[in-house]
């Protein structure tokens, strides 16, 4: 008793196996007074019984079930075999692979107090003759200490795999954040912000919003599954794009090639859902693909309306692409705002198992749209948070959206010097005056006011190559129409000579004709010129209250 | 964009807008009528300095051989363009109503 006491001692200590295990065989052999020990632990994955300690022996694997250990395993009884070579059930392979002799042998199983089979202890060759009933009450005594021990020591391990899990994730996180860029673009006319909020550890969102060679990138993605591997192949995407774009990669190029790295590299059941657009901040467009993420929203702020695109595409990574479908390509106006939202928020669920859902997110962005973007972020979370009221976070949630500054009653935009761009610029105004309501009999107008400045710059300011940015503005009554025009010299229509348009016609030339019909249906021109940066500015009022002549 | 063609009665019609991008499309077209020409402006949309320019240059040369324009169903706000510019005194018009 006295042995078995100090043996619970030593028990008690180690924490790793094979101290544990040494322990055992040690404390077995010295109170039975055996020439050797072994145990067996019970794999229960495999159903097998695992010699993993044995004073001379190599590890071995059993079937449970087969031997006199398996015999034991399974009828979870001690068995004492005097004479081994006399029993039917004792292999010995593993004297011949030892070159040791078995004589006799007590066979026990371990058994922790949950009634668990942990694994099988034997002892071999008793020094001065055979196991009798008094080894065997003190074996089953140990053997019960044992298999306590035992148990503790793999719940401990598996405390530590799971530690050691832990940190690897916790890394893994890290690399991902350390992507997420470290402050927004600064860009005068569009207001920019991301949020990333992760999952307890796990998750595998990622976004990305840069100036990249004077274009805005902005990349959302959400890789499938949970853990480490999704982390590193968002993280892994989320370079290759920022490569691939800074590189003048367009889009259509950037989305096929990332996608096709993806697919070699990605394992086959895994794949990136991502919308990836760009916005050229000088003529407003935005172009986008959308790699099974969606839903995106607009807003637009003239109707106050949302438009809802799907994916232009399946998952990045799913499968390579030879060809894709057009990118969504379509202008921000002033007051416009894009919302790429991960599905950690639509999905949210509440303890009644109801999502947070579409409609919130619209209407909660919709209802906010004059605060900055950063504002509307956090109160998107908090209305998440909200509505979830202490369900679990189960995906990550992540945001970002794009608002165009500005007021919705006036625009600008930039056409290059050539007559080609007229009827981009039919367009424009005809969409301004849609958008506005404006009065559609001042269009005509509008366009011929439009296209007489515009064409004058494009014949006599030859020296500039830059474009002509032509404002628009909603005014009472009518529309205020702004052309400047830079790096060129003065040149003030509002002084030049009138046309007489009384002469005959062999007297008359089209040169001045311009300038003149614009006097006439204009209700004022105001001209400026800027010495220092070479720039005129015109500016006229067209009205519906303008006299007929 | 703009659309010039002959019709079934021999006349010119013109269609659309006839701004600056377009008036060397419609120049080279009316380059090569003869004598009176009819334009049916009734479904012109948009005229623009540059298209009163052909116009004019059109008809100096159908004048000088005994020949001119004469324009039909222009719309009242084109109409205006041409009182503007004093183009009614210079063609024969026949407006819409």
């Amino acid at each position: 008793m006295e042995a078995i006491l100090r043996v619970t001692r030593g028990l008690a200590a180690p924490f790793d196996l094979t101290t544990m295990l040494g322990e055992v065989v040690g404390a077995a052999k010295q109170v039975l007074g055996a020439e050797r020990g072994s145990v067996w632990l019970y794999d229960e994955a495999t159903n097998e019984l695992v010699l993993e300690v044995a004073t001379g022996i190599q590890p071995i694997r059993v079937p449970s079930g087969s031997g006199l250990v398996g015999a034991c395993a399974r009828e979870r009884s001690i068995i004492n075999v005097p004479d081994c070579y006399a029993d039917s059930r004792f292999d010995s392979s593993v004297d011949k692979a030892s070159g040791y002799r078995t004589h006799c042998m007590l066979t026990l199983p371990l058994v922790d107090h949950k009634d668990a089979l942990v694994g099988v202890m034997q002892v071999l060759n008793k020094r001065d003759g055979i196991f009798d009933a008094y080894d065997e009450a003190l074996a089953t005594a140990l053997a019960a200490q044992c298999a306590v021990a035992l148990q503790r020591v793999r719940m401990m391990g598996a405390l530590l795999e799971g530690e050691r899990m832990r940190h690897e994730l916790e890394m893994a996180r890290e690399v991902q954040m350390s992507t997420l860029p470290g402050h927004m673009p600064a860009i005068d006319s569009y207001d920019v912000y991301a949020t990333f909020r992760p999952a307890e550890l796990t998750g595998g969102d990622t976004y990305d919003v840069a100036l990249v060679e004077d274009r805005l990138l902005i990349v959302l993605g959400d890789a499938t599954g949970h853990g480490i591997a999704p982390a590193l192949s968002v993280t892994q995407m989320h370079a290759m794009l920022r490569m691939a774009f800074r590189l003048g990669a367009d889009l259509d190029t950037a989305f096929i090639q990332v996608n096709n790295r993806l697919a070699e590299t990605l394992a086959d059941d895994r794949f990136i859902t991502a919308f990836i657009g760009v916005i050229d901040p000088v003529t407003d467009q935005l172009r986008f693909h959308s790699g099974g993420q969606g839903p995106i929203f607009i807003h637009r702020a003239a109707e106050r309306s949302w438009e809802r695109y799907k994916p232009t595409s399946f998952p990045l990574g799913a499968m390579p692409l030879s060809s894709l479908r057009p990118a969504i390509d379509t202008r921000l106006l002033p007051g416009d705002i894009l919302a790429v939202v991960s599905d950690g928020i639509f999905e949210y669920e509440n303890e009644q198992g109801e999502q947070f859902g579409e409609a919130r997110v619209q209407d909660l962005i919709a209802a906010n749209r004059e605060r900055p973007m950063a504002d509307v972020l956090a109160l998107l979370h908090a209305a998440v948070v909200g509505f979830a009221a202490g369900a679990p976070q189960q995906d990550d949630m992540t945001a970002v959206l794009v608002k165009r500054n500005g007021d919705a009653t006036r625009e600008q935009r930039r056409f290059a010097r050539t007559f080609e761009s007229i009827p981009d610029m039919v367009e424009y105004t005809s969409s301004f005056f849609a958008r506005t309501a404006s009065d559609a009999r001042l269009l005509p107008s509008v366009d011929l006011a439009v296209e007489e400045l515009f064409t004058n710059m494009v014949k006599y300011g030859a020296g500039s190559t830059a474009a002509v940015e032509i404002g628009l503005a909603v005014i009472a009554g009518g529309v205020e129409v702004t052309l400047v025009d830079r790096d060129v010299d003065r040149f003030d229509i509002t002084r030049s000579a009138d046309v007489d348009v009384s002469a005959p016609i062999e007297a008359r030339r089209p040169g001045g004709l311009g300038v003149h019909l614009i006097r006439k249906i204009a209700e004022s021109v105001e001209y400026q010129y800027d010495e220092t940066n070479r720039q005129s500015r015109i500016k006229l009022r067209i009205t519906a209250g303008k006299p007929r002549h | 964009m703009l659309g010039i063609e002959f019709g079934q009665d021999g006349a010119v019609i013109l269609s659309g807008r006839l701004d600056a991008a377009q008036s060397a499309t419609a120049q080279a077209f009316l380059d090569k009528v003869q004598g009176t020409v009819t334009l049916d402006c009734s479904q012109l949309e948009y005229i623009s300095s540059a298209g009163l320019g052909v116009l004019l240059k059109t008809q100096k040369r159908l004048l000088a051989s005994a020949g001119k324009l004469r324009l039909a169903g222009l719309k009242p706000h084109l109409r205006d363009i041409f009182t503007y510019s004093g183009f009614d005194q210079l063609f024969e018009i026949d407006s819409a109503r």
